[in-house]
């Protein structure tokens, strides 16, 4: 069931009605949303619910055992038991059949006949995510930085959430679970949500469908068909299809979760407006690259142990980063090319820290970090590394030729995507002040007409958001 | 990655930042509104979409539930259509369509 379906509308209605109904009664409202929440994804495939609920039940037990245990080394047990566990549950669900396949590959490097058998496992949606959202918990209260859930109606809501189920973004316990403490007196802010879900379909609908289906896919399908013109707009357009579909799953998340009552953090903050590679990360997906860092980045040890530990705790935690995204190396590549870049930024950070304060080389960075990261998802949008290799070969010839794929439609598309990471964030507060004025019947007026309209202009049926896969 | 601690740069969000902030969510409604905001955007949506509401309905397949759903969809359509209630729908794919064949012009 994805957000922009009219299935999705009213399984949001019955939410919202329940929600109503249930306004004082908070315990009640929470089972509902579990229910809600267990329904929804087994839209995709009801069996992966017992994963689900297993995974919740993991967290929770680890977390009681951890919390009523003083034996530091007891406590550490659990913990790594726990995380093992949730690490084993996502290695045979998403990597299994890619660690066969690459031993498949070594042995045939080193003569062997034998292959070892595929399992071909159905890969259960939002499971790298609800997987973190479990380690992060376990982690957290060993470390003393969330207090440990005692309801389990509490943890199961954490980790099966609709909103952010199967996409994120990756809530905190530390954030969330406080939420499920009390109910809030925060009235619910309905015009900001209603601004987030608007422009989250428009991004998704409009831009990222007909951008992936005008553009992006025929250029990835057949880079050789095309000259360097149409292979540049094809990579800009996928720069700029993935962040509207990622971000605008994320918008429509945070707003879902504002209309039952609950706050998110953010999650994309105007990525390709980025001067460095490290505020890129920064900007991009903010909830699992904070995750890789407080999870993966500092219990390797940071930036604590010197320069060179430094480059290669980067390294490994981007490389880990691009494996999390999906088992292949193109992923891996993608994580390299991110870690390398970071770690040469920093090599030569006193020098750019010198001549970064013109207006000039400003520009000229963002330009800089925009083509890398562009170069970095020609990686990980091509089919595998043949189809990359020639893609990259192809931006370096064939400029005399027009373009075929990139008419004037996908190049406005392009345009309006990236003029999008320059608007200023008063523009969306004034925008939500305004439409906070309006009357609820005038609410619902002007959302169903913009709806309608967001759905008139895209095309026909909606295409499932990348990050569902991963 | 991100991060080399302690040298975020004052524009960025912290990891728990809200994603919407507390000045926008002081003015806001009650669950109630919620509700009463879905319902009415989910009727007008059914009147200016109706085209889209069948082509839903007929996508879920076959059913003893869901043969009078669609046929009554059918009919919703039909009549939205003889009001010319489906013109703004159909104008805007029209207009789209258009747009998706713009092409650059022939070079001399």
């Amino acid at each position: 069931m994805l957000f922009p379906t009219s299935g999705f509308l009213f399984f949001f209605l019955v939410v919202a009605a329940a929600m109503m109904l249930l306004e004082t009664r908070f315990a009640a409202k929470k089972a509902v949303l579990v229910l809600a929440s267990y329904y929804f994804y087994a839209q995709w495939n009801w069996r992966f619910c017992f994963l689900l609920a297993f995974s919740s039940a993991l967290s929770y037990g680890a977390g009681r055992l951890i919390g009523a245990s003083t034996d530091r080394d007891r406590r550490r047990l659990v913990l790594g038991t726990a995380i093992a566990l949730h690490l084993g549950l996502l290695g045979v669900f998403k990597y299994l059949d890619f660690f066969l396949l690459s031993a498949n590959d070594l042995a045939r490097l080193l003569g062997l006949q034998h292959e070892l058998p595929f399992f071909e496992v159905l890969l259960p949606v939002g499971i790298s995510f609800f997987t973190f959202h479990g380690i992060s918990y376990v982690t957290d209260v060993y470390r003393g930085d969330a207090a440990v859930c005692r309801n389990p109606l509490d943890m199961a809501l954490y980790m099966s959430f609709f909103p952010q189920l199967v996409a994120g973004p990756i809530v905190r316990a530390a954030y969330f679970l406080p939420q499920l403490a009390r109910p809030s007196t925060e009235p619910i802010p309905i015009a900001p949500a209603l601004l987030l879900i608007l422009g989250g379909l428009f991004k998704k609908v409009v831009i990222a469908n007909y951008l992936a289906t005008g553009l992006v896919d025929p250029v990835f399908a057949a880079p050789t068909s095309y000259g360097a013109p149409d292979l540049l707009f094809a990579v800009y357009g996928y720069a700029v299809q993935i962040y509207c579909d990622f971000s605008a799953y994320s918008d429509m998340a945070i707003a879902l979760a504002a209309l039952v009552g609950f706050r998110f953090p953010v999650n994309f903050n105007q990525p390709y407006r980025a001067q460095r590679l490290r505020e890129f990360w920064q900007r991009w997906h903010i909830s699992l690259s904070t995750w890789l860092r407080d999870y993966l980045y500092k219990p390797l040890g940071g930036n604590r142990h010197g320069r060179l530990k430094a480059y290669r705790n980067l390294m490994l935690t981007m490389l880990l980063g691009g494996i999390w995204h999906g088992a292949g190396w193109k992923f891996v590549a993608w994580g390299a090319l991110h870690g390398g870049g970071l770690a040469l930024e920093r090599l030569v950070q006193p020098w750019l820290g010198r001549h970064a304060q013109h207006k000039a080389a400003r520009v000229i960075a963002t330009v800089i970090v925009f083509h890398f990261v562009c170069l970095a998802w020609i990686f990980f949008r091509a089919e595998d590394f043949a189809v990359a290799r020639l893609y990259i070969a192809g931006l370096g010839s064939g400029w005399g030729e027009g373009l075929q794929q990139a008419g004037p439609f996908m190049v406005a598309l392009i345009l309006i995507g990236m003029a999008g990471q320059f608007t200023p964030a008063a523009l969306f507060e004034h925008a939500a002040a305004t439409l906070g004025r309006v009357p609820s019947w005038g609410l619902g007026v002007t959302a169903g007409i913009a709806v309608a309209a967001i759905n008139a202009l895209g095309p026909e049926g909606v295409a499932p958001f990348i990050y569902f896969r991963f | 990655m991100v991060a080399i601690e302690g040298e975020l740069p004052p524009t960025t969000a912290a990891p728990s930042a809200d994603a919407i902030p507390l000045k926008l969510r002081r003015g806001g409604g009650s669950a109630r509104q919620v509700f009463a905001v879905t319902l009415i955007g989910t009727i007008v949506l059914a009147v200016f979409a109706s085209r889209d509401l069948t082509s839903w309905l007929n996508g879920l397949g076959d059913g003893p539930i869901l043969a009078p759903l669609q046929h009554a969809a059918a009919e919703w359509d039909d009549a939205m259509a003889r009001i010319g209630l489906v013109g703004p729908h159909d104008a805007l794919r029209l207009a789209i369509r258009r747009l998706l064949d713009w092409e650059w012009p022939e070079r001399p």
